[in-house]
């Protein structure tokens, strides 16, 4: 893969005037609990941005705001400028945001090309009726899904198990496969929640390139949130940090890294 | 691993050629139903049961519509087959011999009718429940199945508890059947394609349904609102062939029964709804034989209603272990389902022989077959549960191919 620093610049002068998600104040209670306490920051169309911080700094919820899973106590979420705040999930699918689970929400039953289709499903055109009686725009539509899942599945290096029960797969391809399942929406803007989770170096190694390739060749905007240092850091081009749902530090990896309070709060993780 | 696929369109010659031997297939078959009529004349009972059997074929299928494809979980289907009775009963006593039409022609718009009624009904009671996340659905659809009831029990309009009598009676075996094509056809046509897919997925996971874009609410109400109208023109046709329809006629026992097709067949399955929905009802139609005693209405649905409560409660602990056994859950707490789907079993056969007593001294014994066949779904119900939590036939579709499979193997091994 190309240099990333030479990625970066380009990133920062040419396309920073068009923000693609801002997080404004957002924030989020459960009970006494602030998940998520005033967090904001600023995605710009094709960023590979990392989220990361300690277990049950709020990562997941910030995802969880994102897609409408809940809707945040107050702060705004703007989509290429529109407030998302509170929308339901599948209206954010539909807007363009897309998301991977952390802990593996495959449709279990059905095969790993059905898991797929049911992704690329969201921009059919084709009514109930006409699949009902069998005509054929849906038949001609359900083919049409279906070779563009495959392609996807190409994409994803898992074409050769399509067929596959997707509970059936391994660990590691479970995981790919939630990622092909989200691109198949067509999401400008995609999430991927601990994509590295339980994969080998390898697997990592595989997956970090698959990563660039979503963002280069699909233009898709990535925000990922993972636990791997080493992933985050040689991934991403710019980072935010989260701990007890503050942000305590954003920047480049360089940044970051050195950021006394960021070693902090992950040497206070290991302590605990 | 298996190879990569290759998808292609489905020639036009093979799409449509199927489509025309399909549809003349169907039409043979009810031509042959239609038929069978003459040579059956003098065993009026077993030509009934073959004909009433396409009811309960369209009410397993279309209850798995809800229940086994989409994954949610009505226990009152009857319901929405009396709607469809009552409604499409009454209009014909009212207004068909006001009209110009013709009895095949009046018995399809009944159809539609009996159809729309449920569907409106189901969207009624559909919407609220299925938006909230839980067993709501459970509750209520058991509820309603009751309150329906009780409702046309209390309308001296439409014969309260003695019943409504329908005249002219306008019989039509073959469309009994076509319904039940139509229906299994839909359900099927529904999964070939990609708008089944989102059914599934809300069966399998929620969550992440929403994320990738599913409108879950919408998709539940869609299966419970087609699933019903399928209920409702099943009742429309059940009433115009009985010519005389009774609330006890939809009691929860019904429902149960259908219910236990389902999940018997393999909750998911159209051919196991199928196949179980007519196992299930022409067996014991079949050991009650001809001689069924009418009995008095009271005293034969007391047992009947206990027995029904008991096999529900043991239903329900069973089908949640088939819920937790989709989501590749481990079962939990298998061991206290279990126990009170015993317990209901071993009580429900206490009672029964409280009531054999009673009933005895009474001089009745109608109802004895007729409460030991809930007793023997529950058993059935449970073996399955316990030997094959997914059904008989899983998640497993008939097709040709399969068919074929099983010869081509068998040629290989033989050579
Ligand atoms: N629905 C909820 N109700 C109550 N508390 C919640 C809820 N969801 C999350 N939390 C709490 O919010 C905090 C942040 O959780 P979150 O899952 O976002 O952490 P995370 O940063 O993703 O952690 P991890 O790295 O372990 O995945 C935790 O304390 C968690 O218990
Ligand atoms: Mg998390």
């Amino acid at each position: 893969m190309a240099n990333t620093a030479e990625q970066e610049t380009q990133a920062t002068l040419d396309e920073s005037a068009t923000p693609i998600l801002e997080l404004a104040d957002a924030t989020i209670k459960f009970g006494g609990l602030t998940a998520v306490d005033s967090v904001s920051f600023t995605l710009n169309k094709g960023d590979l941005f990392g989220l990361i911080g300690p277990n049950g700094a709020g990562k997941t919820t910030v995802f969880n705001i994102i897609t409408g899973v809940y809707k945040p106590t107050s702060g705004d979420i703007l989509f290429n400028g529109r407030n998302i705040a509170g929308l339901k999930p599948e209206k954010v699918a539909q807007l363009g945001i897309c998301r991977t689970f952390q802990n593996i929400r495959l449709f279990g039953s059905l095969s790993v090309l059905e898991n797929v289709v049911v992704g690329g499903f969201l921009r059919k055109k084709t009514g109930l009726f006409s699949a009902l009686a069998l005509l054929p725009p849906a038949v001609n539509e359900t083919t049409e899904l279906r070779k563009k899942a495959m392609d996807l599945l190409e994409v994803m290096d898992l074409a050769d198990v399509a067929q596959s029960r997707a509970a059936d797969l391994p660990y590691g391809k479970q995981r790919r496969l939630e990622i092909a399942r989200a691109m198949a929406t067509g999401p400008d803007l995609i999430l991927l929640d601990e994509p590295a989770a339980g994969m080998n170096p390898q697997e990592k190694e595989a997956l970090a390139t698959t990563v660039r390739r979503i963002r280069d060749d699909f233009d898709k905007t990535v925000l990922l949130i993972e636990h791997d240092m080493r992933f985050v850091m040689n991934l991403c081009e710019r980072i935010v940090v989260l701990d007890h749902g503050v942000e305590i530090s954003a920047g480049t990896p360089d940044i970051v890294r050195n950021d006394p309070k960021v070693i902090e709060a992950y040497l206070g993780e290991e302590s605990e | 691993m298996n190879p990569a696929v290759e998808i292609q369109k489905p020639s036009l010659l093979k799409f449509w050629g199927s489509r025309v031997i399909s549809a003349i297939a169907a039409i043979a078959f009810c031509a042959g139903i239609q038929s069978l009529g003459g040579p059956l004349a003098d065993n009026e009972f077993l030509y009934r049961i073959i004909v009433l059997s396409g009811l309960y074929v369209t009410l397993a299928v279309s209850l798995n519509l809800i229940n086994g494809i989409t994954g949610q979980f009505s226990i009152g289907h009857a319901a929405f087959y009396q709607v469809g009775a009552y409604t499409a009963g009454y209009l014909t006593v009212r207004m068909f011999s006001t009209q110009q039409i013709g009895e095949v022609p009046w018995l399809i718009l009944m159809c539609l009718v009996g159809a729309a009624a449920a569907a409106i009904t189901g969207l009624i009671v559909g919407l609220p429940s299925l938006r909230l996340k839980g067993d709501y659905l459970a509750i209520v659809t058991l509820g309603f199945g009751e309150i329906i009831r009780i409702i046309a029990i209390n309308i001296d309009e439409v014969g309260g508890a003695y019943g409504l009598s329908i005249v002219p009676k306008i019989q039509s075996p073959w469309l009994i059947w076509a319904l039940a094509i139509l229906c299994i056809a839909v359900c099927r046509n529904l999964l070939k394609t990609a708008h089944g897919l989102p059914f599934l997925a809300v069966r399998e996971d929620e969550v992440a349904s929403s994320a990738m874009g599913v409108s879950t609410t919408k998709i539940k109400v869609t299966a419970f609102v087609i699933g019903s109208s399928f209920a409702g023109a099943a009742g429309a046709l059940l009433a115009h062939y009985e010519a005389f329809i009774t609330p006890d006629m939809f009691k929860m026992e019904v429902s149960f029964i259908v219910l236990t097709m389902v999940v018997i067949g393999g909750t998911g399955s159209i051919t196991g709804s199928t196949v179980a929905a007519l196992a299930l009802f022409l067996l014991p139609e079949w050991l009650r034989g001809l001689k069924e005693a009418n009995g008095d209405a009271l005293v034969v649905s007391a047992p009947q209603l206990l027995g029904a409560t008991l096999a529900i409660i043991a239903y329900i602990a069973l089908a949640r272990r088939v819920r937790d056994h989709y989501h590749g859950k481990p079962i939990q707490k298998a061991g206290f389902q279990f126990g009170v789907a015993a317990a209901s079993l071993v009580l429900f056969f206490l009672f029964k022989a409280v009531f054999a007593q009673i009933g005895g001294l009474a001089g009745h014994e109608g109802w004895e077959i007729n409460s030991l066949r809930m007793a023997i779904f529950a058993a059935v119900l449970i073996v399955i549960m316990l030997l094959r939590p997914q059904g008989v036939f899983g998640h497993h579709e008939f097709s040709w191919a399969w068919l074929k499979s099983l010869f081509v193997k068998k040629k290989q091994e033989a050579s």
